[in-house]
């Protein structure tokens, strides 16, 4: 599998999806103007690596300061492909980090980890 | 539960192509349910997620905006604080040569008020006649390099030192020309043209008419009418009634008659200033 690296944009995150270090991590903003176009080729990654990869440890990194809420429901589905692979039998480790004095992006957060309740899921203060 | 999933599942239910036991139509409505109201959380969560983004950049507006605000404020006292620096450091230098020729600091006051009065009615913009009200006190700094004894002395001048005391116009355009601030330009102009008469038998190039620049036309008069007004070394302060004839006889001789008439029309408005900014110990102006 290849890696596929996006980098960022004044409206959109830093994305690195890495199978040889097994980590995924997306650092930075997210208002798309399209949303659902802008990530289909991540959440396509992530359902092949999920399927390709063995179902050792990986690592998933959101640092995300602010984003829309087309954002946030896009999300929600990101989350839903690793729940999946997480039911499958893969190790993941999902960490949400947050600056401390971003109040928004913890309570964002901490409605991340509420939803996902089977995952591995850590909100890391910055 | 997947999105694609649930919905393909259900859809293959409601299609007939999966058919369900009644204990499996339960579990399966279960889960339908279960999903419904996860999905029912998230769907508030999204929307709370646009509240938060909505709150923090009303905060950052609010906070922008006080800030700009903040500097707006700053910037206009620092900027006062200038101009007004720039005015006092003009209306010293501008005493400097005054006082060089024992005037008093109420003559460039003086003739920094009928300057503005003049330029207003001649219809010079607000912004030039106040730049031209704080530039004429600077008229006769070029007088700082004119010697005392030349300046005070109080018997009649021979032909050169009177060549020597009109060389105040040039040094005092040499001293200021090389400045690009508006004020200082208009100084520069004051200095060197306020001397120059109507009829072309001024000093020091000789210009005649409207060669002569409306500032420095306008500064002559002002100037000539405080300085007959006031008691100087070389002799006492006129009469109105004489100040007055010379001006009627002087137009388009050594002034420009347009703003003669200007002068005479708004003649109480000059006597106002004359009286406001009287000299202490020069009362014989009437
Ligand atoms: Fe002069
Ligand atoms: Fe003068």
């Amino acid at each position: 599998m290849d890696t596929l690296h996006i980098e960022a944009t004044k409206f959109t995150p830093d994305i690195l999806l890495d199978p040889e270090e097994r980590l995924i991590r997306l650092v930075g903003k997210s208002y798309p103007e399209n949303t659902f176009d802008f990530y289909a080729p991540v959440l396509e990654w992530l359902q092949n690596y999920f399927e390709i990869e063995s179902s050792e440890d990986t690592t998933i990194e959101l640092e995300i300061l602010y984003f829309n809420s087309s954002s946030s429901k896009l999300f929600f589905d990101l989350f839903d492909i690793v729940e999946d692979a997480h039911n499958r039998g893969h190790k993941i480790e999902v960490k949400w980090i947050y600056d401390v004095e971003n109040e928004s992006a913890e309570e964002a957060g901490e409605d991340y980890k509420d939803d996902f309740e089977m995952l591995n899921f850590h909100l890391v203060e910055k | 539960m997947r999105e694609v999933d649930l919905l393909g599942a259900l859809e293959e239910f409601v299609t007939g192509k999966t058919e369900l036991s009644k204990d499996g139509l339960q579990d399966f409505a279960e889960v339908l349910l279960k999903e419904f109201k996860r999905k029912n959380r998230r769907l508030e969560r999204i929307l709370k997620q646009s509240d938060r983004q909505q709150i923090e950049l009303d905060r950052y507006k609010t906070e922008l905006e006080e800030r700009v605000d903040e500097a707006v404020k700053e910037i206009k006292v620092l900027n006062n604080e200038i101009v007004e620096t720039q005015k006092e450091i003009l209306f010293t230098m501008g005493a400097i040569g005054e006082t060089r020729s024992k005037e008093t600091g109420n003559h460039v006051k003086r003739v920094a008020y009928y300057s503005y009065i003049l330029a207003k009615k001649w219809g010079l913009s607000e912004e030039s006649a106040k730049i031209l009200r704080d530039a004429s006190p600077m008229h006769d700094i070029g007088k700082v390099a004119i010697p005392d004894t030349i300046l005070n002395k109080p018997g009649p001048l021979t032909a050169n030192e009177f060549k020597i005391i009109q060389e105040h116009a040039e040094i005092g355009y040499d001293l200021l020309k090389h400045s690009k601030r508006p004020l200082l330009q208009t100084a520069s102009i004051v200095a060197h043209e306020h001397h120059e008469k109507w009829d072309g038998s001024g000093y020091p190039r000789g210009l005649k008419g409207e060669e002569i620049h409306i500032y420095g036309r306008i500064t002559a008069i002002a100037d000539v009418f405080d300085a007959l007004g006031s008691d100087r070394v070389y002799k006492q302060a006129w009469k109105l009634d004489r100040i007055l004839t010379l001006f009627r006889e002087d137009s388009g001789k050594h002034f420009d008659p347009e703003l003669v008439d200007i002068f005479f029309d708004n003649l109480d408005e000059f006597l106002k200033i004359r009286s406001n900014f009287r000299d202490e110990t020069n009362d014989s102006s009437y």
